[in-house]
């Protein structure tokens, strides 16, 4: 069953995610995979995240497919002009790719090569319908293209960020150009995104789209710290670093405290799967689906 | 089918008509630099940005904010500027103009930088300035709702 079928068959969903290495290494991505085959539904593949030139997601993408893991390739704007985008995307669908998640990336000073152009030529939005523009078989110049693709369109959300009512704009706009699941930047902050999420179900976004939750376990109080710190547009409770730093065993508490989100997200109206997001921590991904009681529902499937 | 994405070269632009392009720019820049910091993007969209030059931007985002603004309102790129999304959107609230803000902006077209918006705008390039908005609440209210029922 493809991420496709499953989402529009109502099942719940778990992404997982990969960061590529900075070398020419594809036994990582295959290394990695493993932690993740068989319990999750598909796995992400970031684009040179927070600017840091990676192997590339499409090459990486391809490597999760043959070891029979589904991969959602990420696309972001900082790279490509609509060129290289467009060509990048009928590559990646030759090639068999049937999941892109659209983002417009980070800006190229956060990253190892900060003097780089960034390109931002298109934005998240205008990617989305690009794609879907893709997908009904004409391309942005307006030439038809004999095989479209068939792209199953994936866009991010930030529901933490300032102004809040903004975000849900950005979302409505997102969603009607043609995304069909939405993952969110990790959630560390329930109240905020119950408040979220009853906007978007009341909006009637969630049937629309399905609405993944990102969740992160944390490994350390200093993961959290420094995510708090420099990557933008992260929210974090201080009850959750005071927890982390409290812990006799940081590592277990920040399993306890992942699956206790997910127990909670998994209530919430609206929510129909959860994109984790073990950063430089693979390994946990069977520990914390067990944990959760979400290894029932992928068994069958994959 | 699919609704026009990106502003195409239609018409072209003629070696004659960027010369006087130029000429109504240096007038289209005396009222709009000093009034909105206008980047001569050449494809104002400053009435649905709330009279606010979105261009300046450092991702030249033209669709509402990156992921990135902080709890204050800063930019993720230059934290101490406001993130002028943010700024967009206050100012959208006060206007009454919120409704503009559900507007897929197109693609931009490179070859209209530098050139004059008002020209491009008489010559069909680009789409006129929405001057008045009347019952904005009503608007975002209707845009949701007919979505909602055209699914069903």
């Amino acid at each position: 069953m493809t991420l496709r079928e499953k989402i529009e068959s109502n099942r719940f969903i778990l992404c997982g995610e990969i960061g590529p290495p900075q070398s020419c290494d594809g036994d990582f991505i295959r290394e990695k995979s493993r932690h993740f085959k068989g319990f999750v539904d598909a796995v992400n593949i970031t684009d040179n995240q927070t600017a840091i030139a990676k192997l590339s997601s499409i090459a990486s993408a391809k490597i999760l497919l043959d070891e029979g893991v589904e991969p959602i390739m990420q696309m972001t704007c900082r790279d490509r002009n609509r060129l290289a985008i467009q060509s990048d995307l009928m590559g990646a669908a030759a090639l068999g790719l049937r999941n892109v998640l659209c983002l417009t990336g980070d800006y190229q000073t956060f990253g190892d090569h900060p003097e780089a152009k960034g390109v931002f030529d298109l934005d998240s939005i205008q990617l989305i319908a690009a794609v879907a523009k893709m997908n009904s078989g004409f391309l942005l110049s307006g030439r038809e293209m004999k095989k479209p693709s068939e792209f199953l369109i994936g866009a991010a959300a930030n529901p933490f960020a300032e102004p809040f009512e903004m975000r849900l704009i950005r979302l409505y706009k997102k969603v009607n150009a043609g995304a069909r699941f939405i993952q969110t930047q990790p959630v560390f902050d329930l109240e905020t995104f119950s408040r979220w999420m009853e906007k978007v179900v009341e909006m009637g976004l969630a049937e629309k789209a399905a609405i993944l939750a990102g969740v992160m376990p944390p490994k350390s109080a200093k993961t959290l710290l420094i995510m708090k710190a420099e990557v933008p547009g992260v929210k974090i409770n201080e009850e959750y670093i005071q927890r982390m730093k409290n812990a006799r065993d940081p590592k277990e508490e920040g399993v306890k405290m992942a699956v206790e989100i997910i127990r909670t997200l998994k209530q919430m109206k609206g929510v129909r799967g959860i994109h984790l997001m073990p950063v430089l921590w693979e390994s946990i991904t069977p520990v914390i689906v067990k944990e959760a009681g979400l290894n029932s529902l992928n068994e069958n499937t994959t | 089918m699919p609704m026009d994405l990106a502003t195409l070269n239609k018409p072209p632009i003629t070696a004659r008509e960027r010369k006087f392009s130029r000429l109504i720019l240096f007038f289209e820049d005396l009222v709009k630099v000093p009034l909105f910091r206008c980047q001569r993007c050449g494809e104002c969209i400053l009435s649905s940005t709330a009279f606010i030059c979105c261009q300046r931007c450092p991702k030249r985002l033209r669709n509402g904010p990156c992921g990135g603004t902080g709890e204050d309102g800063s930019c993720e790129v230059f934290p101490e500027r406001k993130c002028v999304w943010y700024k967009i959107y206050y100012r959208s609230k006060w206007l009454h103009r919120i409704s503009l803000l559900y507007k897929v902006n197109k693609i931009h077209n490179w070859n209209l930088e530098r050139t004059s918006t008002w020209l491009n705008v008489f010559k069909k390039r680009i789409d006129a300035p929405i001057l008045f908005v009347r019952n904005d609440k009503q608007k975002v209210k209707d845009l949701i709702v007919d979505d909602a029922q055209r699914e069903n």
